[in-house]
Order: structure tokens, then C-alpha cells, then sequence
């Protein structure tokens, strides 16, 4: 069984325009998925509407086979959400606010106590704990809500921009819990950002979201064969020299391989040739050039 | 066996979720200034500081010398008309024409008011949101939340309503008349006062779709206090006498206003109205 599926899932706020439009993903238990794509694609209302807190205009979903439209608490107890929109209390402190919503997700007091404590060392809050939260600072805020989406230890993590505003101490302090939720915990991961290069190491699969629409879906793999990105080789040569069939980028000269094993050929072939090899590189596409070349694509017009 | 069982019912009434979200909401009533005066202030200034300067004002003022005075002997009943001396009267009239509309004010202003911080403010800091991500039903969370604002509205009457007794009682004591309290009284107490506790908080969870903000909100509160000030000027001009009777059939009035209007309000508070 999928820990996160949606079929068709549509959702318009007016009537006419669709935030969304017709998505279908799955992901494995386990598995983490990157939900890509610019501002006001449709990336929050999509984990709105996976968590029951938007009703979608058509299609369905499901989180560990529970509806999020008929039994919105049932999914709310087996998932931690974090969005930028759901605040945390000011008034309380950060160790009030993680024991009061442990109170609401029914945590034993002691194991609410041991889970938050825990939680607030680990996101370096620690210090902070006894503050009202209305004096956190905004990356301070950011990691409280985060212990506050994993305070009921949740099988399924939903994560709108969950660095969005940190400082790169703060940043990298999260995204290593994320990856050790997802690696040693076993939580599946519905991870949305803008951090790409972060995104590549943890997810192992990926939506690109464009205006409501999924404009590619699947492993990195898939991804850039849909996206015709391909590994290439680059080679430094010697002084003056010029390499047909390649692309000159640099001191580099460069051209797209059918697939990696072509690379020790090649390299026999030039060395044949007499050619000064100076270096000799493999270069494999990354998650921005997918997503770049994806837009790229869409803004040539038809 | 019993307590057992005991224990289940109250489990059934309330989970620990649910006392959770009414034990925060209480701390947050009560740190938030604005409310927390007017949970103070308001109950005082109605009625303890206005029938004390009342009580003074007619102990230390001869009535012949108020302007009037006759106008309102006429707004006592014929039968006790004899039976009281000018000053007894104007303290009677304080107590059942002027006094039970300000102690009417008190329910409906205190649970206005803590229904729209624990609804609109919700809603305006951001958190409703958090709380609708939580595990907790969302009719768990509105039975939570009116249950709440509901507890402390009938907390501040009752502690309120006490504080009149001992005021009034005093001046009942100095100016030699009867104890104050009578069956229109009794009425007010248990049955009108819930049923506009009930209907301060429902008005404000059905406001609480329309406006965004706390201050919004406590503007629009101010309609739901004018029918009771249309009842005192009614009483004050003798277009009518509220008796026990018409008190009974207001209250009862009310309560079903607020299960119809209740039942709009808990359809409406849907998530997806909620973070409009």
C-alpha cells in the first residue's frame, strides 16, 4: 500500500482557475518525494488538501489508506504537518506548545515530556525552551513547528518549505533530521522546496509542479530522460586544440552520452588520436538542470 | 464499579484532548489584557461601582430634591407604592428594573468577548490552522471551545451575581426592605443569563466566518447587546413590566435560538471557512 496517493485530484477556489489540476502521485511507505515547482504552482494547496484541510473540487486521496475528506483526524494522527501558515502559540512557551498539541494527539504526559525534550535539543531549542514563542526568532519559529509536527511521532511527514527562512546552521540542522527520519525511521517524507540541490540528496522520487499542472513525476532517473537531460562527457585538452562533435564550454569541451559506458571508449578513442588529454570528466545532470530545462521547455512557445 | 463508571461518562464528556484546548484557551483569555479587563472591569463597574454610587446617591441625596423622582415612583408597582418610603422605592427600581439588565449585559458582553479571542483571535494569530492539523475532530474542537468560553462566561456571572448580592444585600440591610431576591431574579440567574451565554458565544463563532480580526469582531458584538438595551428602555418608559412569566419565555426564547443557530454554526465551522 501507497503512504500517500492521489488520483485527479483537482481543487479551484473560484470556480474557474484550478490551483491544481488532475494530480496523480503515489508514494511508497517509506519513501520520500519532492514536490517541486515555483511559487503559487499549487505545492500548499496539494499538501492542504492531502491533509483534509481543503476539500479537493474533484478526484481523491489517501494517506496510509485513510481519506483525508471522511476521516481528516484519523490522517492528522498518523502524519505530522509543517506550513508556513499554521502558526504556533505566542503566548506559550516552546516546551507549552509541544506538550499541549502532544495532549491533543493523546502522547502519554511522560512520553509527551521525554518526546519534546527530546525534540528541542535535537532542533536546538533547547536554551529557548522556557521563552513564550512569541519571541522566537523566525528560524527558531520554524524548527519549533517542525518539533511540533513530529511531537506524535508520525508515520507520514508533509513539509511545506521546512527551511524556508533559516540561517544555513539551521537549515542544515533540519534537513539532517529529515534525512534521519526518512533513512533510520523509516518515515515517509512529502517534502515541498525550493532547495533543489538538498532536494536531490534525500528524495527518491520527484513532482515538478507547474500552475496546478505536474509537469514531470517519477525517479531522478526518469526525470531526466523526460526532461532529455542526458550524462555528458568534458575533456580538457591541450592548448589550441579543437574536438568536432563537441561543445566548447570553457577550457572544456563537451558532448551528451547515450549512457556512461560510452565514456571509457571515447576517452581510448581520443588518446588513439594522438589528442593531449589533460583531464577527462563525466558530467551527470543534477535536479536544477532538470528543473530548469523543464521551464526552459515550457517557455519556448508552440 | 461505580466510580468506574463515573470516570467513563466524564472520559465520554470531555476526552483529554478537548480539556486541552479549553485549558489553553483559559490561559489565553486571561493573558490577553484587553479581554482579561473587560472580564474584570466590566462585571464591576455593572454591578458593584453603579449600585454603590446609586445606594450613595439616594442614602446622602434627600429624593425630594432629585429631578424626577415621581416621573419613576410610577414604574414601581401600585401594591408596593404604600408600602415603600420615596428612597426604598428608587432603591427598588434600582434593583429590579435598572440592575438586572446591566447583570444581563454581563453573560452576554463576557462571552462575546472570550468567544471572539478564542475564535477570531485563533483565526487572526494564525493558529487555527496548527489546531485544525491536530487529531482532534473539528467538532471536538468547536464542543471544546464553546464549552470553554461558556464555562468562563458563567463563572464571571456567577462570581459577578454574588458580588450584587453582597452590594445589594448591604443597601437592602441599611435602608430597611426586604431582601432583593424573587423569582424574576432566580429566573434571570438559571435560565436567561446561560441562554445569552450561549447566545454571545454562538453569535460570535457565526461572526467569526465573516471578520478577520479580534477588534472586527468586538465591533460587530456591540448589535447583540442592543436588545437588551431596547428592554431596559421599554421597561423605563412603562411601555411593559418583565415579569418572572416573560423572563421564562425569553430565556426559553433564547435557548432555542441558540440550538438553531448552534447547529449553523457547527456546519459553518469547516476548515476549509475557517481559513478564509
Amino acid at each position: 500500500m501507497d503512504a500517500i496517493a492521489a488520483l485527479g485530484l483537482t481543487k479551484s477556489y473560484d470556480g474557474k482557475t484550478n490551483a491544481l489540476s488532475e494530480l496523480t502521485l503515489s508514494v511508497p511507505r517509506g519513501g520520500v518525494c519532492g514536490f517541486l515547482g515555483p511559487n503559487g504552482a499549487g505545492k500548499t494547496t496539494t499538501v492542504k488538501l492531502l491533509t483534509g484541510l481543503l476539500r479537493p473540487t474533484s478526484g481523491e486521496s489517501s494517506v496510509l489508506g485513510l481519506s483525508p475528506v471522511r476521516e481528516p483526524e484519523k490522517v492528522h494522527a498518523v502524519c505530522g504537518v509543517m506550513t508556513e501558515t499554521a502558526k504556533m502559540y505566542g503566548q506559550m512557551t516552546g516546551l507549552q506548545n509541544l506538550l499541549f498539541f502532544a495532549q491533543t494527539a493523546d502522547v502519554p504526559a511522560q512520553t509527551a515530556r521525554e518526546r519534546a525534550e527530546q525534540l528541542l535539543k535535537r532542533l536546538d531549542l533547547w536554551d529557548v525552551r522556557d521563552k513564550p514563542a512569541g519571541k522566537y526568532s523566525t528560524g527558531m519559529m520554524q524548527r519549533l513547528s517542525l518539533a511540533r509536527a513530529l511531537i506524535h511521532n508520525p508515520q507520514v511527514l508533509f513539509l511545506d518549505e521546512p527551511t524556508s527562512g533559516l540561517d544555513p546552521e539551521s537549515a542544515q540542522a533540519v534537513n539532517e533530521l529529515i534525512a534521519m527520519l526518512a533513512g533510520k525511521n523509516g518515515v515517509t517524507v512529502f517534502l515541498c522546496t525550493h532547495q533543489l540541490r538538498y532536494a536531490q540528496d534525500i528524495c527518491d522520487t520527484y513532482v515538478i509542479l507547474s500552475r496546478g499542472q505536474a509537469l514531470l513525476r517519477g525517479d531522478f532517473d526518469s526525470l531526466c530522460a523526460s526532461a532529455g537531460c542526458r550524462t555528458k562527457a568534458g575533456v580538457r585538452l591541450g592548448e589550441g586544440e579543437t574536438l568536432p562533435g563537441f561543445e566548447r564550454n570553457g577550457a572544456w569541451w563537451e558532448a551528451e552520452l547515450s549512457s556512461e559506458d560510452e565514456m571509457p571508449e571515447l576517452l581510448k578513442r581520443l588518446i588513439g588520436e594522438g589528442r593531449s588529454v589533460y583531464e577527462a570528466r563525466l558530467i551527470r545532470p543534477t535536479l536544477e538542470d532538470v528543473y530548469f530545462s523543464c521551464f526552459r521547455d515550457r517557455e519556448v512557445p508552440a | 464499579m461505580k466510580l468506574f463508571s463515573e470516570g467513563e461518562n466524564r472520559r465520554k464528556w470531555l476526552t483529554p484532548g478537548e480539556r486541552a484546548v479549553m485549558q489553553k484557551d483559559f490561559n489565553e483569555i486571561w493573558k490577553v489584557r484587553m479581554v482579561r479587563n473587560t472580564l474584570i472591569l466590566v462585571p464591576a463597574l455593572l454591578v458593584v461601582i453603579l449600585p454603590v454610587v446609586y445606594l450613595l446617591m439616594i442614602w446622602f441625596v434627600p429624593p425630594e430634591r432629585m429631578n424626577g423622582v415621581e416621573q419613576m415612583m410610577k414604574l414601581v408597582p401600585p401594591d408596593l407604592r404604600g408600602y415603600f418610603s420615596a428612597r426604598q422605592s428608587l432603591f427598588y427600581l434600582m434593583e429590579n428594573v435598572v440592575c438586572p439588565m446591566f447583570f444581563l449585559m454581563i453573560p452576554l458582553m463576557v462571552s462575546t468577548v472570550t468567544a471572539a479571542c478564542s475564535f477570531v483571535g485563533e483565526k487572526e494569530r494564525g493558529t487555527i490552522e496548527t489546531l485544525l492539523l491536530t487529531p482532534l475532530r473539528v467538532r471536538s474542537l468547536f464542543k471544546a471551545k464553546v464549552f470553554g468560553c461558556a464555562l468562563v462566561s458563567l463563572i464571571v456571572t456567577g462570581i459577578s451575581f454574588f458580588a450584587f448580592l453582597v452590594v445589594v444585600g448591604i443597601g437592602d440591610l441599611l435602608l430597611k426592605m426586604p431582601f432583593f431576591l424573587n423569582w424574576n431574579w432566580i429566573v434571570m440567574l438559571l435560565v436567561v443569563s446561560p441562554s445569552l451565554t450561549l447566545f454571545g458565544v454562538i453569535f460570535m463563532v457565526l461572526v467569526s466566518g465573516r471578520s478577520k480580526s479580534y477588534m472586527e469582531s468586538m465591533q460587530l458584538s456591540g448589535y447583540v447587546v442592543l436588545p437588551l438595551v431596547l428592554l431596559m428602555i421599554g421597561q423605563f418608559t412603562g411601555l411593559f413590566q418583565l415579569d418572572a412569566l416573560i423572563l421564562l419565555a425569553i430565556g426559553a426564547g433564547v435557548f432555542v435560538l441558540d440550538f438553531i443557530l448552534g447547529g449553523i454554526s457547527a456546519r459553518s465551522f469547516t476548515p476549509e471557512k475557517l481559513m478564509k
